[in-house]
């Protein structure tokens, strides 16, 4: 390289570089403001429930506030909380039926619709309705269904002249009723899920099982299925911490109860908060519960690969 | 929310029909004309009177140029906002129904304005307003510990037993209930008649049971508002609680663990069941509501009583001045209009209404005449039951601050029992561990 | 194979029907009086009334409507301007980081609960309890992090040659940003801003704690009802029916979009 090149690309590298430079301080710019919002629209109150849940506080008695004389009394009557446990453990029933649920039928609807045909992609868009509707509207529904005087399926069992129970106002019911209505509400998601990542499976893995002989269900279940595990884990996940919010539909349908059959642990904290005014308290079920969320979105971070290194 | 009931108001009023104006209560001078321009905004849950008193809202308007907004919630919803609402000192309402549950808390926190700066200055208030006339055991739970009233009652909802179809228990030679253990004998002698369920009741059992628990011999605290232990694993509170639930399970409609007030007025509306203790404003659309399919066949009569006594249960609705608001003057400007002797008269006489607090007004012909329901002077009953209330000593368990906590392990408790989740004896015992632990929480120190 | 296949569509064609049976029951009741609602046996067929209809209309009902909307389009509107330049330039930048993208997916999916007790301490002293500002910024906190979300692989997948073409014709970065990416971007911008705007429209939690009256939208106020007039099935479902149809109509108009939107972009569909 003669001396003359060099200095003439030396400018050109120069300018290259300034531009460069100019290019991440924009970025930084296009950056920095959302993340101050999201700072301060998310990481303060956050840091303001964790605090809280270090005191008694009770708004309408004003001597609680921020009075940090006991910061881990919140902590230990939970662990002696019967209604907390039993919260938990409701909450464990409430996830495991609805995802387990919601997977089952949506891979089955998936395979059943996974044929190109279009008629079939019609039908598909009628799945979606149930969890595209309000939430709220959701609860209206099924509390109409459950409603003895106006439900149609209470007319069909008495036309049959079955003798049924009231589903939410019984002990035995009431949470399969909440279940029911949840895998209505949002086993589409799963099949919609498991049909996006059904139509990447190449056909000539099929083929090849195909020609070893393999039936179609032996395909699905030996070939299909484990090629989409990716998915489906996602799937499972996301459906587990929506299952933590829990909410409208117990709002509406149970209230937590009969007794506390369905009270669910974010709806013990939303009735400790603003029922009976303990937020001290309901912030540290709070805390408990988003710990359990982060570590669950963590997961999914992982298994997505969203903040690894491309 | 407000327009929404126009259908119902339209249909009570229509009970009313076509009574002759009165003229306007004398009250209103013209010392009132200072607050002219000024809008109030009120607050109150979806209460009969209000439905009635918004009627004559432009009068009150014309008269004295404060104009009135009111926002109406569904009871449950408008507790927890108001109680919230209130804990931030907001200034968004003038005037608000202070809810017998919450009195203690309110009043108790200092949330709700001193009406006797107002009442005990006669250029405000003239001698004829006579705040005494307010029945004693109604206003009880609206004083503060020196006798300062913060509120002044609305509705006295007076529980009584009202018999939908009381023609099945006539058919089946018995007579209204008058003790816990007729009413199982009637109900079990009755229950299925002609496709009707003998019971029915609203979810809220935190009020609806204590009557019994009561004339059980039990109570919800040991000393209201002085001792707060609460007594709910008691013999009698077991005893009692098992009773209520099993009533329910038994003798209820389907799903009657989830109706709300609207649900089991309508069960007896349509006839659908039969006998419900309740305020007495749930029972008067039986004889008055063009809808009702029972309207002659209804029939009246007290609370259930046991062993220890009659204890009818009394909530007492009244309206306040939140301690935030900047238009007090104008809100005492409504409070003195709307609960005004004239005003209550005319509600009464225009609307039927059943549940007055006024003494004067509860004693008057008008109120007798109108409270006499498919041939039953119901208004003899109301004043016994206020009666029993005397100084409301008995329903001082409703109006501690803690009582909105409590009375949830109460709800829970029935519900447990009556849909077989635990016996009476453990799920009461749950409560009143429950219990203890949230009147500790709320920073009461109790102890056995 | 013909049987399978007409089978297979009965089948679906049956099920697709099961599931969509207790939906259009709620809006067939919204048609209905009271007493053909109560009737038993139910009649099959009814003259519709649109009286409960009328009668949500003429009342307050409009106001949460219309809170409804202005809220979820402003928290839409903020969120896409915040957002949208932020999942740009997260595309172009080299690194990733692990916390940042735990941090946005967290904030999307924490239990409500964590937002709702900080947020209405803070509101009772800001004086924003029961105003729709104070409903705006708190639908940011899931509307922001979707926007992130859901705009990145757009651009990702965006060819760079163009906006470089731009610079290199003296185009400044915002001018290229505005006018040669973000057009290539448009079908996903637009199906962002409807699922900010639907998912901001559902919720029910935060407008249940922070608004009382003034700013109380569709879904509470028909709640609200439910709680007033227990057993006015009609106007309960007409209510019911009135806050899903925006939300129906927009989220079918964007179906493509929705598996990624509800996952966060974790899944395209």
């Amino acid at each position: 390289m003669s001396l003359a090149v060099a200095a003439a690309a030396r400018p050109r590298a120069a300018k290259r570089e300034r531009l460069a430079r100019q290019r991440r301080r924009f970025l930084v710019w296009c950056l920095a403001p959302t993340l101050g919002v999201l700072m301060a629209v998310t990481l303060l109150p956050i840091l303001y429930l964790v605090a809280t849940s270090f005191t008694p506080l009770d708004p309408t008695n004003p001597a609680t506030a921020w009075n940090f004389s006991r910061p881990l009394l919140n902590y230990r009557l939970m662990l002696s909380d019967g209604r907390f446990g039993n919260s938990l453990w409701v909450q464990a029933k409430l996830s495991f039926w609805t995802v387990g649920l919601q997977m089952l039928i949506g891979i089955g609807f998936a395979l059943l619709l996974n044929l190109r045909s279009g008629m079939l992609k019609a039908l598909r868009t009628l799945f979606l309705v149930p969890m595209v509707l309000p939430p709220i509207v959701v609860g209206i529904i099924w509390k109409v269904l459950y409603t003895p005087d106006i439900s149609p399926a209470f007319w069909a069992f008495k036309a049959l002249g079955w003798k049924v129970a009231t589903p939410i106002t019984s002990a035995t019911w009431a949470l399969p009723s909440i279940i029911l209505a949840d895998t209505w509400e949002w086993f589409p998601l799963t099949m919609l899920m498991v049909l996006a990542a059904l139509q990447t499976v190449p056909e000539e893995i099929l083929d090849a099982a195909r020609v070893d002989g393999a039936r179609i269900w032996q395909a699905t279940l030996y070939v299909v299925l484990p090629y989409v595990r990716g998915t489906l884990m996602v799937a499972g996940l996301f459906r587990l911490i929506d299952s933590i919010k829990a909410f409208p539909l117990i709002y509406l349908l149970t209230d937590g109860g009969p007794g506390s059959v369905t009270e669910v642990t974010n709806y013990y904290a939303f009735e400790q908060a603003f029922n009976f005014s303990y937020v001290g308290y309901a912030s540290a079920i709070t805390v408990v519960l988003v710990t359990v969320s982060l570590a669950l979105s963590w997961l999914i971070v992982r298994l997505t690969g969203w903040g690894a290194d491309e | 929310m407000q327009r929404l009931s126009v259908t119902r108001r339209r249909m009570l009023a229509g009970v009313a029909g076509g009574a002759a104006l009165l003229p306007a209560p004398a009250v209103l001078g013209k010392a009132t004309s200072k607050y002219a321009g000024t809008t109030i905004r009120g607050a109150a849950f979806s209460l009969p009177f209000h439905q009635y008193l918004s009627t004559y809202f432009p009068e009150f308007e014309k008269e004295t140029g404060i104009k009135v907004a009111f926002d109406i919630e569904a009871f449950p919803i408008y507790n927890q906002r108001m109680d919230l609402e209130l804990s931030t000192g907001g200034s968004s309402y003038d005037v608000i129904i202070v809810t017998f549950i919450y009195q203690g808390k309110w009043i108790g926190a200092g949330w709700v304005t001193d009406l006797d700066e107002f009442t005990k200055d006669p250029n405000v208030t003239p001698a004829s307003w006579d705040p005494v006339d307010f029945v004693p055991g109604v206003e009880a739970s609206m004083r503060d510990a020196k006798g300062h009233t913060y509120a002044y009652g609305v509705e006295a909802g007076a529980m009584l037993l009202y018999a939908g179809r009381a023609d099945l228990i006539d058919r089946a030679g018995l007579a209204l209930p008058t003790t816990m253990d007729e009413v199982l004998k009637v109900c079990a002698a009755v229950h299925g008649k002609a496709g009707v369920a003998a019971w029915t009741a609203d979810k809220l059992h935190h009020w609806n049971w204590p009557p019994y628990l009561e004339a059980s011999g039990g109570r919800v605290f040991r000393d209201a508002p002085k001792d707060l232990m609460p007594l709910l694993d008691t013999p009698p509170a077991v005893a009692s609680a098992a009773w209520y639930a099993g009533l329910l399970k038994t003798y209820g409609p389907p799903g009657v663990l989830s109706f709300t007030d609207d649900q089991a007025l309508h069960s007896q509306l349509s006839g659908r069941a039969n006998m419900r203790t309740n305020s007495i404003t749930w029972g008067l659309p039986l004889a008055k509501d063009p809808s009702s399919t029972v309207a002659k066949t209804v029939r009246y009569g007290m609370v259930p009583g046991g062993p220890a006594g009659d204890f009818p249960g009394v909530a007492c609705h009244g309206f306040g001045i939140p301690k935030g608001s900047k238009k007090k003057g104008a809100a005492w400007e409504f409070i003195k209009w709307a609960l005004s002797k004239e005003m209550l008269l005319r509600v009464v006489k225009e609307h039927g209404y059943p549940s007055v607090c006024r003494r004067s007004v509860i004693e008057s012909e008008v109120f007798k005449e109108t409270l006499t329901l498919n041939g039953q002077d119901v208004a003899a009953l109301y004043l016994k039951v206020l009666d029993q209330l005397g100084d409301g000593a008995y329903m001082r368990y409703r109006t501690v601050p803690v009582f909105p906590a409590v009375g949830d392990k109460i709800n829970r408790a029935i519900d447990a029992i009556a849909t077989g989740q635990q016996t009476a004896p453990v799920a009461m015992k749950e409560a009143e561990a429950q219990a203890i632990e949230a009147i500790r929480m709320g920073g009461y120190k109790i102890g056995r | 194979m013909r049987a399978n296949k007409a089978i297979l569509y009965a089948l679906a064609i049956g099920l697709s029907l099961l599931v969509l049976a207790p939906f259009l029951w709620l809006v067939r009741m919204s048609f209905q009086t009271n007493a053909q609602i109560f009737a038993f046996p139910p009649h099959l067929w009814f003259r519709p009334t649109g009286a409960n209809y009328a009668a949500l209309w003429e009342g307050e009902f409009t106001r949460s409507f219309m809170n409804s909307a202005v809220t979820s389009t402003a928290s839409t509107v903020l969120a896409m301007l915040l957002g949208v330049p932020a999942a740009y330039a997260l595309a172009r930048m080299r690194r990733r980081s692990d916390a940042l993208s735990l941090w946005i997916v967290a904030s999307r999916l924490a239990p409500p609960t964590a937002f709702a007790i900080p947020y209405f301490l803070a509101y009772r002293h800001l004086g924003l309890l029961d105003t729709r500002i104070g409903l705006i910024i708190i639908y940011l906190t899931f509307d922001l992090s979707l926007v992130v979300w859901l705009m990145r692989p757009f651009f990702e997948t965006a060819p760079r040659a163009l906006e470089e073409a731009a610079w290199i014709d003296g185009a400044g970065f915002w001018q290229a940003l505005v006018r040669v990416v973000l057009p290539s971007a448009a079908p996903g911008l637009a199906a962002t801003a409807i699922l900010c705007f639907v998912f901001s429209w559902n919720d029910f939690f935060f407008a249940l704690i922070l608004t009382r009256t003034r700013a109380m939208t569709a879904p509470v106020a028909v709640v609200n009802f439910m709680n007033y007039v227990g057993w006015q099935w009609g106007r309960i479902a007409a209510g019911g029916v009135m806050v899903m149809l925006p939300v129906l109509v927009f989220s079918l108009a964007v179906r493509r979009f929705l598996v990624s939107g509800l996952t966060a972009g974790a899944v395209k569909g």
